[in-house]
């Protein structure tokens, strides 16, 4: 009995200890002011460019482990700029951003060998093999070399490329290719996982599959993924939390399912016949109960309401008081897209499509020297 | 570590070049016209050579300069894909990767001046073809060692532009610019003694004058202890510094936007 008392007594020391130490660490350590609770956290993350463009304001985001999280905005939101930040290629202007643990700063070779990074467009050699390519991102990853030939197999396998490996890269096709890009990137089993917009540009059913194997590898390996997409239906599928960016600042952060949730559980659509009495019209919409946000385009007025069925009827009367005229209803339920638009605006980005096709025009000129 | 780093991207840019066939023939095709045109041309300035103690044809004298020609371009040429890799993401894989930003400078650079030297052999062997003589065959690994710390150094020059061009025209720009003027302030086409002073000056503060002296010395049999190890020191110290600085404006590039 003594001892068994004695033993616990001394647990319970050694524990104290231990979280003392820890304690006094984590004060006294300025490098460790995180501890690894996120896959992914900044802390007010501002990045102002040298034209005083400032493409990433305060933001703040955290990043559970194991999380797949969506990065979404317009053109020009400062994503990029983010994940540049995140994968240590640029240097914040203020705030601070923790990837798997370490600071993006003054830890940039331990996130280094945490993340996995897939760009947007590819990247592999285009005339070495896809199995060539694997090996140079292996070596590149400090994979130990007696196990480089194991997970090049097996990634290779994963990513259903076996039978073209020792081809040229030159000769695949768009989707080959982002299936090796996603396999570089997941070869030394990274703890967080950039993927930069993996299916711009595929056609459908290639988009499927790579969505595909984004679910086979998180389940598989279990690491956090840090996704930018533009398109809504990749995001829903695939996040368990989404952030959207715009103007380089956080609107809204939650999972898909309470985004939509949010505007109402449906959508009422209904078109008009003419827009003489519109303003009268919406101004009495937007003052009904049960009504959470109401949108125009044209002669076509959206709802969006947690009960389209009950606000519908009251639609119909309001519109027979005042003689507008509906000619056709429709009752859906949320998008994405429509938290999205909610969000951001249907306005196009001028100023920034123009920077960007001056950017393009540049790159252009830079090619073809 | 870094040895391993350097080593991975020294693989990669061998690879390329290896899968690259058609560029090695198309490069060697300026020296060669070199060495035929060049070398006829001037085959009367024979006695001229020969009164600054030179033994042998024009072509002959001018052998060691077409090698060093061929490493200045192609090594200072070589450095121009560190662009594509920045506008391609290749780039940002590195860098995004956990090895040290020198090493891809000099993993480059390496892999640079055995490209360089392997054209060189190619050339050396078009020489010799035409009846260059040369006084020992197992002077040619000394020569192409030379070549190898030679190139090394160049493409750090090559490198250095090209880190710091933001695009294609200013890189090729300012490697014309600095190319041609290094070979032409060399004894690679006419004897140094023959030289204006003020031009002898400035030629003996290029390091392509040791490198040409060496080889043209190596060749004929000629070289002696006092002048080698001058040689010898002077492209040490080029290449030295040239590592040093290539590694360190790369760093500080990379960290820029693009």
């Amino acid at each position: 009995m003594i001892i068994f008392f004695a033993l616990k007594n001394l647990l319970h020391n050694v524990q104290a200890v231990i979280s003392t130490r820890i304690f006094v660490v984590a004060i006294y350590n300025p490098k460790i002011t995180c501890l690894l609770l996120y896959a992914v956290e900044t802390r007010s993350l501002s990045k102002v460019y040298r034209n005083g463009l400032k493409a990433v304001d305060e933001i703040s985001i955290k990043i559970e482990e194991g999380e797949i999280f969506g990065f979404l905005g317009p053109n020009g939101a400062g994503k990029s700029t983010t994940i540049m930040i995140l994968t240590t290629l640029l240097k914040p202007t203020s705030g601070r951003a923790f990837v798997a643990g370490f600071d993006v700063v003054t830890q940039a070779k331990k996130v280094r060998q945490n993340i996995g990074y897939v760009q947007q467009d590819s990247t592999v050699d285009e005339y070495l093999t896809g199995r060539e390519n694997l090996e140079l991102q292996a070596r590149l990853n400090h994979i130990p070399k007696n196990s480089i030939k194991e997970r090049i197999d097996d990634i290779i396998d994963l990513v259903e490329l076996s039978d073209r490996q020792h081809d040229a890269v030159v000769t695949y096709s768009g989707g080959m290719r982002k299936r090796l890009d996603i396999a570089g990137g997941l070869l030394h089993r990274p703890k967080v996982l950039f993927l930069d917009e993996p299916t711009l540009g595929l056609d459908i059913q290639t988009r499927y599959k790579i969505w595909d194997y984004i679910r086979n590898i998180h389940k598989e390996f279990g690491m956090s993924i840090f996704l930018t997409t533009h398109y809504m239906e990749e995001a829903d599928k695939l996040c368990d939390n989404i952030s959207i960016i715009d103007h380089g600042k956080i609107k809204v952060t939650g999972s898909p399912k309470l985004l939509k949730n949010a505007l109402g559980n449906e959508v009422v659509v209904f078109e008009v016949d003419s827009d003489l009495k519109l303003g009268n019209l919406l101004s009495e919409i937007k003052e009904m109960p049960l009504v959470k946000d109401v949108t125009t385009d044209g002669y076509e007025i959206t709802i969006f309401s947690p009960s389209g069925n009950q606000v519908t009827p009251k639609i119909f009367e309001l519109a027979g008081k005042l003689g507008v005229k509906i000619e056709s209803i429709t009752l859906t339920r949320p998008t994405l897209d429509d938290v999205f638009l909610s969000y951001t605006g249907r306005e196009l980005r001028e100023e920034n499509d123009g920077f960007n096709r001056k950017k393009e025009r540049e790159k252009m000129r830079r090619l073809r020297a | 570590m870094i040895f391993f780093d350097t080593y991975t991207i020294f693989w990669r840019e061998m690879k390329r070049y290896q899968k690259s066939r058609s560029g090695i023939l198309i490069r060697l095709i300026q020296p060669a016209i070199w060495i035929v045109v060049i070398g006829n041309t001037f085959a009367g300035t024979k006695p001229l050579i020969q009164s600054v103690g030179f033994n042998g044809s024009y072509i002959e004298f001018m052998a060691a300069g077409v090698i060093i020609l061929t490493a200045i371009f192609t090594s200072i040429f070589g450095g121009v894909n560190t662009l594509w890799d920045r506008r391609y993401g290749f780039m940002n894989k590195a860098l995004t990767s956990p090895i040290s930003r020198s090493s891809i400078a000099v993993g480059k650079m390496l892999a640079i001046s055995l490209i360089s030297a392997l054209q060189s052999s190619l050339i050396l062997g078009i020489a010799l073809a035409l009846g260059v003589g040369i006084a020992n065959y197992l002077m040619i690994i000394p020569i192409m060692l030379i070549v190898i710390a030679f190139s090394l150094g160049f493409s750090g020059i090559s490198v250095v532009v090209a880190a710091t061009a933001k695009s294609q025209e200013t890189f090729w720009g300012v490697i014309n610019f600095l190319g041609m003027p290094l070979f032409m302030l060399s004894p690679a086409l006419f004897p140094l003694e023959l030289l204006p002073h003020w031009l002898a000056f400035i030629a003996k503060l290029n390091p392509v004058t040791y490198s040409v002296l060496l080889i043209r010395e190596m060749m004929t049999g000629t070289a002696q202890g006092f002048s080698i190890a001058i040689d010898v020191a002077v492209i040490c110290g080029f290449v030295a510094i040239m590592v040093a600085l290539a590694s360190y404006v790369f760093t500080r590039e990379v960290n820029k936007p693009f």
